[in-house]
């Protein structure tokens, strides 16, 4: 019983940090050279079985990825991809998959709405993917897609007046599971990042004399922050083992890590900007670019309202 | 990263509960006096007597010496068992958890060889002399006053908030015996006899109706220098040293006893008509949604429970990071009890004890104590916003 990462998994997490410092900046959309290199080190694929075409690891080396992105505030559709590759090689079209694996098609995220659906990322996308009881491939070009101005400046919105149809569907119920502890890594991310951002600048923002984060208002918040950031990393660690190893608590525990994970990066990126101050209500600050993004992935796989629902259907954890 | 339990571990999990099931007592805890004494020390004895006494204490001083790992696997069994009291609900607490720690960290031999085992064996029940009407968050600015005198101190002044002091027979002081050095600097760590004469004890009753609560009175009360752990004057460093026992593993129990409380009310939810009068509360979209969100925190707690064992084994010793714990707990504790009583309806009318099954609003009551006990939930922000995030210290 351990959740701290082993040494190979912190080697993991120390080329995907670097990847990202050198090919992302905070505030900038997804470039080809991110993606490029993403999909060189594997990342699509990172937790799929080696005889479908993915790098041989586990949902806890995944979920461990996707913190990273989370916590660079990374747009693009690391998340869509990495789904529809697993859904289509558990499908049986390794065609699809394998072209989703190398980086060379796209998926687009399809989220249900009152009145047709939400695409995001869709422009240039291959296929789209969407998630309900099971993980399911859809044909963006069934559809009409009107473009809409995105919340989330980086990644492109189109809305549709009907979803679109069903081309394929996973058979493998854990993909479901898998997407509740991905998107709940993303968001732990994010919690993480805006404690880190706030904490920088208490230390370095003086007032009154003294660095602000001296004040206990300010720093009561970041401590706040910081306990639910905890709480929401070491959850989605624990939902991840429990998936990854096929326990009958997994669901349990992945819908416990999003709810906690959204709740985290939706409070501290909005504390984030108040502990900034003026400076953070600017553009040019990125404190909202995680308040968009923790609002958006918030937003994904039925929310946070959907995930509240299936936790209390669930027997008591193991 | 992984969620396997060793072998070993596993038969260690076969005993406890195996154990637990034929010796753990079925009659409810007698609320105060000297019959709740008696049942705690009854409990102790009957753990000492299974091999199950001082589960955190190291072999060498008698203990079980568990691992982490083992020490959340017994509390879990002893959740699972169904008992009819809390773990950590006893005046045996500060003995085992306290000054029983900081005895094997800084007293000397004749201290640790007189005191633990009595302390193992359910034979003697300790209480803590730290807070003072003056000094609560800033409990280094204590005024109980001690001379010396000959071979003895002699005590005077108030301290207050000392749960069991009247079933106590001894209590771990903190005084004033240098009042010109620095606040930190000339405070001692005492082991008090508490018939010695000249304490006056006067109990407090609780919002929630308990009378385990004290101030105590010190009338020149002469204590032997032999009782002295550590140096004179280094009170505050021994007070500290078991600081880390704490972080650790002493509130390992309530965070597991949380989880179990939190099914049982999501069971509840299921039988009992909600708010509407017609339907089951679970029914309800409020209550079903803070339900949920309350299992997903525990499940939560849990995890960073796990994590804390998880970076003690790899350095040796709790982090600060355990101050984050125990904040999330005290106020998840609280929201669980708001809930509970929202969820009972007429019932949170009835006032219940603060222990045992099926009851809600004396534990409701009990839970103002959980932001406030042992550092206010203010003071573990500091620590947290300074030990763990390294902001500044400003005062």
């Amino acid at each position: 019983m351990d959740l701290l990462p082993t040494d190979e998994q912190n080697e993991i997490v120390a080329s995907v940090r670097a990847v990202l410092d050198d090919r992302h900046t905070l505030g900038e959309p997804l470039g080809d050279e991110l993606w490029s290199a993403a999909a060189e080190q594997g990342w699509f694929g990172l937790g799929l079985r080696e005889e479908l075409g993915g790098v041989g690891y586990t949902l806890a080396e995944e979920a461990l990825l996707f913190v990273e992105l989370g916590r660079a505030g990374a747009p693009g559709p690391f998340l869509a991809t990495t789904v529809a590759a697993a859904a289509a090689a558990h499908a049986g079209d390794s065609e699809l998959a394998s072209s989703l694996l190398s980086g060379a098609a796209r998926a687009a995220w399809v989220e249900p709405g009152p009145a047709g659906a939400v695409v995001l990322d869709g422009p240039g996308a291959a296929v789209g993917v969407t998630v309900g009881e099971t993980v399911d491939l859809v044909d963006l070009g069934s559809v009409e897609r009107g473009a809409a101005p995105p919340l989330d400046e980086h990644t492109p919105l189109e809305r549709t007046t009907s979803m679109p149809s069903v081309v394929a569907s996973s058979g493998d119920p854990t993909d479901v599971v898998r997407v509740s502890v991905l998107l709940a890594a993303q968001l732990a991310g994010i919690a993480e990042a805006t404690t880190a951002q706030s904490v920088e600048y208490g230390k370095d923002r003086e007032q009154f004399g003294q660095p602000i984060g001296g004040f206990q208002a300010v720093k009561h918040r970041c401590a706040d922050m910081a306990v639910r950031a905890e709480a929401a990393v070491m959850q989605v660690r624990m939902a991840a083992l429990a998936t990854a190893d096929g326990r009958s608590d997994a669901r349990f525990h992945a819908d416990a890590a999003r709810i906690v994970a959204t709740n985290a990066a939706i409070e501290n990126a909005q504390w984030n900007v108040q502990n900034h101050g003026g400076i953070g209500f600017t553009w040019e600050h990125t404190a909202h670019r995680f308040v968009t993004r923790a609002r958006l992935l918030a937003g994904l796989a039925g929310g946070r309202y959907g995930a509240l629902a299936d936790l209390l259907e669930q027997p008591p954890a193991a | 990263m992984n969620l396997d339990f060793s072998p070993a571990d596993e038969e260690f999990r076969d005993e406890a509960r195996t154990w637990l099931r034929e010796h753990l007592p079925r009659e409810p805890r007698p609320p105060e006096g000297a019959e709740m004494r008696a049942f705690d020390l009854a409990w102790q004895q009957t753990l000492y007597a299974g091999g199950w006494a001082g589960i955190n204490w190291p072999k060498e001083y008698g203990g079980r010496g568990l691992t982490d790992i083992q020490q959340m696997i017994w509390y879990s069994e002893f959740a699972n068992a169904d008992p009819p009291f809390t773990l950590n609900d006893s005046c045996t607490f500060v003995g085992n958890n306290h000054g029983g720690p900081t005895l094997m960290a800084c007293g000397d031999e004749d201290q640790k060889s007189f005191h633990l085992p009595r302390i193992l064996r359910g034979e003697v029940v300790w209480c803590q002399g730290f807070s003072e009407p003056g000094a609560g968050s800033d409990l280094a600015s204590l005024s109980t006053k001690a001379v010396v005198d000959g071979d003895e101190l002699v005590v005077t002044g108030q301290k207050i908030w000392t749960s069991y002091a009247e079933v106590a027979d001894y209590q771990e002081l903190l005084v004033r015996t240098d009042p010109s050095a620095p606040k930190h600097k000339g405070i001692t760590w005492v082991i008090c006899d508490m018939t010695t004469p000249g304490i006056d004890i006067r109990p407090i009753r609780t919002m929630a109706h308990t009378t385990d609560f004290a101030e105590v009175f010190y009338d020149e009360v002469r204590i032997p220098l032999s009782n002295v752990v550590g140096e004179p004057n280094e009170g505050w460093r021994v007070a500290m040293s078991t600081l880390s026992f704490e972080r650790g593993t002493a509130f390992m129990a309530d965070q597991i006893d949380l989880s179990a409380v939190v099914e049982d009310l999501i069971d509840l939810a299921r039988q009992r008509t909600g708010p509407d009068g017609r339907r089951p509360a679970i029914a309800d979209d409020e209550l079903a949604r803070r339900l949920a969100t309350a299992r997903a925190e525990v499940a939560a707690l849990g995890a960073m429970t796990v994590a804390g064992i998880s970076r003690t084994q790899r350095t040796g010793m709790p982090g600060p990071e355990g101050s984050m714990i125990r904040l999330f707990h005290g106020e998840l504790h609280q929201r669980v009890y708001q809930l509970a009583l929202d969820i009972i309806g007429v019932d949170a009318f009835e006032l219940t004890g603060i222990d045992g099954e099926g009851v809600w609003t004396g534990p409701f009551l009990q839970s103002f104590a959980y932001t406030i006990g042992g550092g206010t939930t203010d003071i573990q922000r500091n620590i947290v916003g300074e030990r763990v995030l390294g902001l500044p210290r400003v005062r």
